[in-house]
């Protein structure tokens, strides 16, 4: 077996008294598109949070490319790889769709202050280059005509996928997404599934996905791991997962006694 | 674009005419007008770009002027000489400052950086021996080749091309990966920090540069007033740098020389309301921010006059 892209080892999450995360392991092979999925509350989020720096993991190990990344800051975790895109959307509103794809990139077309304020030829050329991949990019996620809509303008399935490409120009090895089908029509799932999977094809880019939809994750994981009150309950292929009586019990079981009581 | 330099010879034309056309008394106004811009410029850049509020222009701008009028008073280092230095060493306290909005930020901030302005302005009432205490000292004159700058019409010709060689400098950074960074940490840090930006470090680095600008503009203003009172340097101060700011544009550095304009010129015509000049200020500041929270600068007809100005992308509003 090669060895994991991702490698989460034993790591729990404890805010004051409640245990967020429960000594979770979880491996996402390179190339793979490993999805977690579980009830609200079950510590998809925090996974996601602890994974990218935002938390910090109470125990366990982290390691990305076979280096320890948790304890690190997010930036220093997303400059080694590891981009993610967030629930809620986190866009930078006032600015373009094209500049939201820019800030990840300037990093990759870096100037001095002395280039900047002076703003030669030099100048214009490197801004034009970055221009050009932010332009790509946003091409590749269907946002061709967008880019210069400020973000909090555009319709929500918009702003999803540009979260995807503003992620993507990190040119990370590693994307994660945060329930990147809710809100989503039918129609749009399908869409952002061939996105995806034309990702892992073309970009060689391995993809950790948590959601609660389950056309989405079904339809493109390799993997599924089920997590349930902070502990992982199951994990195997899509239809192992779904045949489960931990999983049916737990999740969709659940999900069906809700649907009864409401 | 045939405007641009068309524009940029009137600009050099009217600065040569202005002194041999203006009396003094305008003069002095103008350098008054862009020294302030300058201290302004510092909070275009921390506040409106970066989104982190700072009170603590005024400690910045107290620190350059008698930082300055110290060094020359002491040991004699020419105030063009020991602006600079200073202003270096400010901007160096301001970005220690900045560290602080690791922990602190909003209204903690707002309530931090007043402090500072209230722990500068004690320590120049109190360290008597080299500052002269409650009772001011005298600025020396800014002496260069030889020649003394004393009146409003030869610090002119300092205080006026230091303002625009910064405020165009700051329009081409703002422009730039620089301005989009500050932009996208002003808009979500979070965001800003997942996209691989050390938030941490641009938001000190924006402290800095606001330290800087504040020193040097108290640099130039203190040969302007002859004087430093360190009742001056108080938390009104602080308050005035921020509603000019917010009158001309949070986040436009032309915007910093409108909003001082209008500061500076206004009390001239209303000589009948003297005693109500606080009032008339406080109510522009909060007419302001319920009306036009973009300040003067974004005006439709001076927004066009600014794009005319610029040559790729201008600010966003």
């Amino acid at each position: 077996m090669t060895e994991a892209l991702l490698r989460i080892e034993n790591v729990s999450v404890r805010f004051g008294g409640l245990v967020a995360l429960d000594s979770v392991t979880l491996e996402v092979a390179p190339g793979s598109i490993q999805a977690v999925i579980g009830p609200n509350g079950a510590g998809k989020s925090t996974l996601l949070n602890v994974i990218t720096g935002l938390y910090t993991a109470s125990g366990g190990s982290i390691l990305f490319r076979g280096e320890r990344i948790d304890g690190r800051t997010p930036h220093a975790i997303t400059r080694r790889g590891i981009a993610r895109t967030f629930q809620n959307t986190e866009l930078f509103g006032e600015m373009t769709a094209l500049e939201n794809v820019m800030i990840s990139l300037d990093r990759f077309y870096a100037y001095g202050g002395v280039t900047a304020a002076w703003q030669g030829r030099h100048y214009r050329q490197i801004e034009t280059s970055a221009r050009d991949e932010a332009r790509e990019l946003l091409a590749l996620v269907g946002l061709a005509g967008d880019e210069n809509e400020a973000a909090a303008t555009l319709p929500f399935g918009k702003q999803r996928r540009l979260e995807i490409a503003r992620a993507l120009a990190t040119r990370p090895g590693l994307l994660l997404l945060d329930e990147p089908a809710a809100g989503l029509r039918a129609a749009e799932i399908d869409a952002l599934n061939r996105i995806l999977l034309d990702l892992r094809a073309q970009r060689q880019i391995s993809i950790l996905v948590i959601d609660h939809v389950m056309p989405l994750v079904m339809a493109i994981s390799d993997r599924i791991a089920v997590l349930n009150f902070g502990r992982k309950i199951a994990e195997g292929t899509p239809d192992a997962v779904r045949r489960s009586p931990d999983v049916i019990a737990a999740y969709l079981g659940e999900k069906a006694a809700h649907a009864v009581g409401s | 674009m045939p405007l641009r330099p068309l524009l940029f010879a009137a600009a050099i034309l009217a600065f040569f005419a202005a002194p041999q056309l203006l009396p003094e008394f305008y003069l002095f106004q103008i350098c008054l007008i862009a020294g302030t811009a300058l201290a302004v410029l510092g909070l275009v850049v921390v506040t409106g770009l970066a989104g982190q509020i700072s009170l603590a222009q005024s400690a910045f701008v107290a620190l350059g002027g008698y930082g300055a009028s110290i060094l020359a008073a002491s040991w004699g280092v020419p105030l063009w000489a020991g602006i600079p230095v200073v202003a270096v060493v400010v901007a160096g306290l301001g970005f220690l400052l900045g560290q602080m909005t690791l922990r602190v930020a909003g209204h903690y901030l707002a309530l931090a950086t007043l402090a500072v302005t209230a722990i500068v302005q004690l320590a120049l009432i109190h360290w008597e021996a080299l500052t002269g205490g409650a009772a001011g000292m005298a600025v020396p004159p800014f002496e260069i080749m030889g020649r003394a700058l004393t009146s409003g019409r030869e610090l002119y010709y300092v205080i006026v091309p230091v303002t625009a060689l910064f405020i165009l400098t700051a329009q081409n950074l703002i422009a730039s990966r620089f301005g989009r960074a500050l932009t996208a940490i002003r808009q979500s840090e979070t965001a800003a920090e997942a996209m691989g930006l050390d938030v941490l470090r641009y938001k000190a680095a924006a402290f800095a540069a606001s330290a800087f600008l504040g020193a040097v503009a108290g640099g130039l203003l203190a040969p302007l007033s002859t004087y430093l009172d360190p009742a001056q340097y108080g938390i009104t101060y602080a308050i005035y740098f921020l509603a000019i700011a917010v009158v001309g544009g949070m986040t436009s550095p032309t915007g910093a020389v409108i909003g001082s304009a209008v500061f500076v010129l206004l009390p001239n015509y209303l000589q009948a309301f003297q005693s109500y000049l606080g009032l008339v200020f406080a109510l522009l500041l909060l007419g302001f921010i319920v009306l036009r929270p973009n300040g003067l600068s974004s005006l439709p007809w001076l927004r066009q006059a600014g794009a005319l100005l610029h040559r790729t992308t201008g600010p966003k509003p």
